[in-house]
């Protein structure tokens, strides 16, 4: 069944993350990064951060709660086992440090059909304690086969 | 580290290859640290009942391995402004993810270097692209 086009542009509940030491650790070192500014408070403050970076895709933490939330919508009629991540953005205006709070509005910036699947664009601009915006991240997930059918 | 100067840089020029061999316990932590829990990415099991060989790697990890390769050649962490990725392919354990970064426009009076990036393996004689049309914008000033 194809997915709900009225649903383009509706905005879902904020989300919140605390960027604690321990999960930007445990990122830092699953994706293979041995700088130790990522791994680290010390070597990051020696050269001016605040405190240790987060890896700069860390923001998909908050991309996954966000796509968990809006893939049961059931006005949406999304059917999970049909879905595949298909393409990921990220706009960094500054880097993530452990210590930071930040929030997002994930909303659905787009749905569009091509061929026989159909795209979901969800989009966040993700903000600091300050409201200033350190990072945009677009997630378009590929529904597949559901384009047309009825 | 030596940082990249855009005066000494070409459109067209190949400026980093970075390999790197996917790992089960490296996609276990990334689950585990990123909250992606789908099994997919974890039960051999079920990622054979929807028609693969094994558990496959998040496209997310393979994206990590293109940002911190362009992140690595910029060399500074606050250079990475933008990264955009298609995920074409999926990527199994063991193998080598190759990520290769090439010039596609400078602009000298701001410092911005947008590179074309992508991500491929090698599978049965065959080159794979795994992560296609993708451009990274970094800033070298």
């Amino acid at each position: 069944m194809p997915l709900n086009q009225s649903l383009k542009g509706r905005e879902y509940q904020e989300l919140r993350l605390e960027v604690d030491r321990d999960r930007v650790t445990r990122f830092s070192l699953a994706v293979g990064e041995d700088d130790p500014r990522y791994l680290e408070a010390e070597a990051a403050r020696a050269e001016g951060f605040p405190d240790q970076l987060a890896f700069p895709t860390f923001p998909t933490v908050l991309g996954i709660l966000a796509s968990a939330q809006i893939v049961v919508d059931p006005e949406l009629g999304m059917d999970y086992s049909r879905v595949v991540h298909g393409e990921q953005a990220f706009e960094w205006r500054r880097p993530i440090v452990v210590g930071d709070r930040l929030f997002a509005t994930p909303r659905i910036a787009d749905i569009y059909a091509k061929g026989p699947n159909e795209f979901l664009v969800i989009e966040a601009e993700v903000r600091d304690a300050d409201g200033e915006v350190v990072c945009v991240a677009r997630s378009t997930l590929l529904s597949r086969g559901t384009a047309g059918s009825s | 580290m030596d940082r990249p100067h855009i005066e000494a840089l070409e459109v067209g020029q190949e400026v980093f290859e970075a390999a790197k061999v996917v790992k089960r316990d490296d996609v276990k932590a990334y689950a585990d640290a990123s909250g992606d829990q789908n099994p997919l990415h974890q039960d051999d099991e079920f990622a054979r009942s929807v028609g693969f060989p094994g558990i496959i790697a998040h496209g997310m990890f393979s994206m990590a391995h293109v940002a911190k390769s362009v992140k690595d050649w910029a060399g500074n962490p606050s250079a990475l402004r933008s990264l955009a990725v298609q995920f074409r392919a999926v990527v199994y354990m063991d193998e080598t993810l190759v990520a290769k970064g090439k010039v596609a426009a400078l602009d000298p009076a701001s410092g911005d270097v947008t590179l074309d990036v992508w991500a491929e393996v090698e599978r049965d004689g065959q080159r794979v692209l795994t992560i296609k049309n993708a451009r990274a914008v970094v800033n070298l000033a």
